[in-house]
């Protein structure tokens, strides 16, 4: 939660919160976040060296920028603004890259004035992290990718003619553009004006574009402090700039790893505030990536030898995911599958000493072993998303079948009792409680190798098959077993208060949603509480309105705009 | 929300079917830490309260969501539903109390509880409620009917109805087929299909065998283990298919009218489970086979070997049943047919002398096959001297000659 000041904290208070509470999300190597986000293991560790990366007086500006500047979107030229002191100091103004290319950018040699192409795609590449060296085989590693035979042929062809004579036919270009024609508005303050009025809703500080600088430091701001619509709009401003922007659909353009990770930032963002629509349209473009313009030896005057995508693993990973969040979730498992098997080809290629796209022979150990572990990571994920499509699709012996690989997979107690708690609550939604008994077992016994006593999950989990079995009280003593372990788990909150309802107790579901959300706002304030808060009101009473705008009131003054429809999740008529 | 109800009535009645709650997560969207937004979308997630530490990325969560839709019903399924009254006034409200009621095609089932129905003061902001269950056991429509009664300011007794309706659907579908084996067994395919919306889990299927039979269940491996492997998932219109020995019980496989009467094979009890354990329970009526009619004469063979060697002469018996009411004067007669593959040995034109109804005669006899190959063993008739009829009896085994 120190990661989400508040917004008070930010805009209206004088106290800036420290540095470390902005930048300790920056973690040093992909990694890392594999470790921590997907298989749940601990190595972690590095965090801290990542967050003295940047400067501590950085943050003092942000307080300070006046909110009457109006710049309009669609005519202005992001510059770097000078009151961010980001380490995009390293970062080229983008305008000078992209400036160049005019209306109808050709591909051709690079331009004579780009005279030192290892500035330039050091600069372009690794947008996080500035300041480490090089490292060749990290970014080889993280940037892998095997064309499929199409683009082999076209990538021949680029890396074998002579410089500047190679003119790529139109079909094996990817050319984007942007459809969102609109800027967005800050969701939660335009419902706020319209139920809390003008005066009630200006109490909240909002932030826009023009607030931020009008680069990846901007973007990260805006990210950080939850302003996802205003952080949609820069990535227009941003990617307009680099030739992508509206009407350029279908149009040639210069691809770098740098739109790349602008369209990323997008798309993510888009589909957190679910615009699927647009977003849909804005990815279509780009297919699957798969166009031979979307890898460095298609460059080779600019990359010489570098190999590998410049599409970003999760980049690849969003979009291939992308029906399934439009209720086309089989599309999605064949777009998955498709991951899956270039995946296993590379490590099939790593295990036999090979590089990973096949071509190349790795001599360190090291090396290899690491670039085993990112890639074995990242099937998991793609596994996860498979899972998470075949859940959406109620397609429970597919999940169930992956993830019963993955637990035979398991390396770790804690990476084995994760998978079986999940398998448990799957074989719960498919009704199969038996089975799901049998998981619950399974993760009690690999969790008697990490703790002696039953923890938060297995509380829950013992919780959950109880409701199963309709033993509501039971269920309930459960909750209270893992409330009594962590008393500000929300979760855990939530489920109390569901089983309250369920054995008559509204009054008191009700308190405890209520506490909850008092007791810890930041989180408290989710969109799925607050459904099943806002349930609860309806059932109770007609006179809902006014705890409904309680809500929105503390929403204004707790959450910026992460919650993707706040009409929705309140119920406001 | 309606005002006009807030102004007829002191209190305000809300009805929320009680299905079971979903396990909701978040929506999950990450990016390498090395990505433009860094780990900042990943700490979104991992601070989410929907979403399960350490395993963010998959969408097996443990946060309660509550029912946001009516959803469906199916027979057999319990109704459960949350009935709450509320004060809407700012001064107490007397005597409430609430009725409810489930309306169906044939009857009309009452379903509050005492606590709810006895009269109650209600003070201000506060609310009567109940939690009622039912066992769905008919189909079509169903209105709950839900009456709410208090004193007024008058002083005199106000009520107001709602009405809730809802159809029942059925669930499954059982299809059956039997067979009548030779031994009087009787086998049972019953094909249970899921024609619900959703995925279920079969929990139970078990066949109650009626008086007359025991029940052999065959769709288990050695070891108790089902032959449908660990789970019995079925997608909506997916079916299962299970099979079943009966046996008559000994009493009934000796007396051959008795066998020929025992239509009654038995129920099936069925139970399923779908979202988050929901669960429901039918019965089938009594299933009925179609019994064969065995005239008066019924004719079987017994140790017949099922593979005999060419040119080598082979026994076996025939079982010889009187099923008439009267005592039967049979001939036995073997004929080789000409394009038969079977020859007979012993003697044709035999009489078995008089067999009383019910009793049974054994015959031992003798063939010899000539061709190789899959053969009926045809030629066999019996004749009845008193009503002068011939039996035929031509397709009732065949044998293997190698």
């Amino acid at each position: 939660m120190d990661n989400k000041p508040s917004l008070s904290q930010y805009f209206g208070d004088t106290e800036v919160p420290p540095a470390s509470q902005f930048f300790d999300e920056i973690g040093t190597s992909p990694s890392d976040m594999i470790q921590s986000v997907y298989l749940g293991g601990d190595s972690g560790g590095s965090q801290g060296s990542a967050a003295n990366l940047f400067p501590q007086s950085m943050t003092t500006s942000f307080s300070q920028l006046s909110s009457a500047q109006e710049v309009t979107f669609s005519n202005a030229l992001p510059t770097v603004s000078g009151s961010t002191a980001i380490p995009t100091k390293n970062l080229p103004d983008p305008s000078t890259f992209f400036d160049t290319i005019g209306p109808e950018p050709t591909l051709g040699p690079p331009k004579s004035g780009m005279t030192n192409p290892n500035i330039l795609t050091d600069a372009m590449d690794g947008l996080s992290i500035k300041n480490q060296p090089v490292d060749k085989e990290a970014d080889r590693r993280r940037d892998a990718w095997i064309p499929n035979e199409e683009a082999k042929k076209t990538l021949m062809k680029a890396q074998s003619s002579p410089k500047g004579s190679f003119f790529p036919e139109r079909e094996v270009l990817t050319m984007p553009g942007l459809v969102l024609e609109e800027e967005l508005a800050d969701a939660l303050q335009e419902v706020a004006v319209k139920y809390l009025g003008v005066s009630s809703a200006g109490a909240r500080g909002v932030v826009r574009a023009e607030h931020v600088s009008r680069d990846e430091a901007g973007l990260r701001e805006l990210l950080r402090t939850g302003y996802f619509r205003a952080a949609i709009n820069l990535t227009a401003v941003l990617i307009s700039a680099a030739g992508q922007g509206v009407g350029r659909m279908h149009r040639q353009t210069k691809h770098t790893s740098r739109t790349l990770q602008l369209w990323l930032t997008r798309f993510a963002l888009m589909l957190r505030v679910r615009l699927h629509e647009p977003l849909l349209k804005e990815a279509e473009p780009f297919g699957d990536f798969g166009k031979p313009d979307m890898f460095y030896q298609f460059y080779p005057d600019t990359y010489e030898n570098r190999t590998g995508s410049l599409v970003p693993f999760s980049l690849r990973l969003l979009v291939a995911e992308l029906p399934g969040h439009v209720g086309k979730a089989e599309e999605a498992v064949d777009r998955l599958y498709a991951m899956i098997d270039v995946i296993q080809q590379m490590l099939s290629n790593l295990r036999e000493g090979k590089t990973e796209d096949g071509t190349g022979i790795i001599t360190s150990e090291q090396d290899r072993a690491e670039s085993i572990r990112l890639w074995t990571g990242r099937e998991t994920r793609v596994l996860h998303s498979i899972v998470n499509c075949a859940i959406s699709l109620k397609d429970y012996r597919l999940a169930g079948k992956i993830l019963t690989n993955l637990q035979t997979q398991a390396t770790t107690p804690g990476q084995k009792r994760a998978i079986s708690s999940a398998l448990c609550r799957l074989w719960l939604l498919a009704g199969h409680v038996r089975a799901a008994r049998a998981q619950l077992d399974i993760a009690r016994e690999a969790r008697h190798h990490i703790c002696p006593t039953p923890d938060v999950r297995e509380y829950v989990d013992l919780g959950l098959i109880d409701i199963s079995n309709g033993k509501y009280q039971d269920a309930y003593n459960n909750f209270v077993k893992a409330a009594d372990q962590e008393p500000t788990n929300i979760m855990v909150a939530n489920n109390i208060a569901v089983c309250l309802l369920y054995m008559g107790r509204l009054k008191e579901a009700i308190a405890v949603l209520q506490k909850a959300i008092n007791s810890d706002p930041e989180r408290g304030l989710n969109e799925s509480l607050l459904i099943n808060l806002c349930t609860l009101y309806e059932l109770e009473s007609s006179k809902t309105n006014d705890k409904k705008l309680h809500l929105l009131r503390m929403l204004c003054r707790h959450r910026s705009d992460t919650v993707p429809d706040v009409l929705e999740c309140l119920k406001l008529s | 929300m309606d005002p006009k109800e807030v102004v007829e009535h002191l209190v305000a009645l809300k009805v929320m079917r009680l299905t079971k709650p979903a396990l909701i997560s978040p929506k999950i969207v990450t990016c390498d830490s090395k990505d433009l937004p860094g780990n900042i979308l990943n700490n979104y997630l991992k601070d989410d309260a929907t979403s399960v530490t350490q395993m963010e990325t998959l969408a097996a969560g443990q946060f309660l969501l509550l029912p946001q839709s009516f959803g469906n019903i199916y027979l057999g399924e319990t109704f459960s539903c949350y009935v709450c009254v509320h004060n809407e006034t700012n001064q107490p409200v007397q005597s409430v109390s609430i009725k409810a009621d489930l309306q169906t095609n044939s009857q009309r089932i009452p379903l509050s509880t005492q606590q709810s129905h006895s009269p109650t003061m209600l003070d201000v902001d506060e609310t009567l409620s109940d939690v009622i269950h039912h066992e769905v056991k008919d189909l079509g429509t169903h209105i709950l009917v839900c009456e709410v009664t208090y004193m007024s300011n008058y002083s005199t007794l106000a009520s107001f109805r709602k009405f809730f309706k809802f159809e029942v659907m059925k669930p499954l579908d059982v299809k059956t087929k039997f067979y009548n084996a030779e031994s009087d067994d009787v086998y049972l395919e019953a094909q249970v299909q899921n024609i619900t919306s959703g995925p279920i889990t079969l929990e139970q299927v078990s066949l109650e065998s009626s008086q007359q039979f025991s029940v052999k269940s065959l769709n288990e491996i050695v070891d108790g283990l089902s032959v449908f492997g660990d789970i019995t998932l079925l997608q909506p219109q997916e079916s299962c298919q299970y099979l079943y020995c009966l046996t008559p019980k000994e009493n009934i496989a000796k007396e051959i009218k008795l066998l020929s009467a025992a239509k009654n094979i038995g129920k099936f009890d069925i139970v399923w489970r779908s979202n988050l354990g929901e669960k429901g329970r039918l019965q089938t009526s009594q299933l009925q086979r179609m019994t064969t009619e065995y005239g008066d004469v019924r004719l079987t063979y017994e140790m017949l070997p099922s593979k005999a060697t060419v040119d080598e002469p082979f026994d076996f018996k025939c079982k010889i049943v009187n099923a008439s009411e009267r005592t039967l004067n049979l001939i036995l007669k073997l004929r080789s047919l000409p394009d038969s593959s079977m020859l007979w040995c012993g003697i044709s034109n035999r009489k078995l002398g008089p067999l009383e109804p019910g009793k049974s005669v054994y015959v031992n006899l003798t063939a010899l096959p000539i061709n190789t190959g899959l053969h009926n063993i045809t030629g066999l008739s019996l004749v009845d001297l008193f009503l002068k009829r011939t039996y035929d009896y031509d397709y009732l085994a065949s044998i293997y000659v190698c």
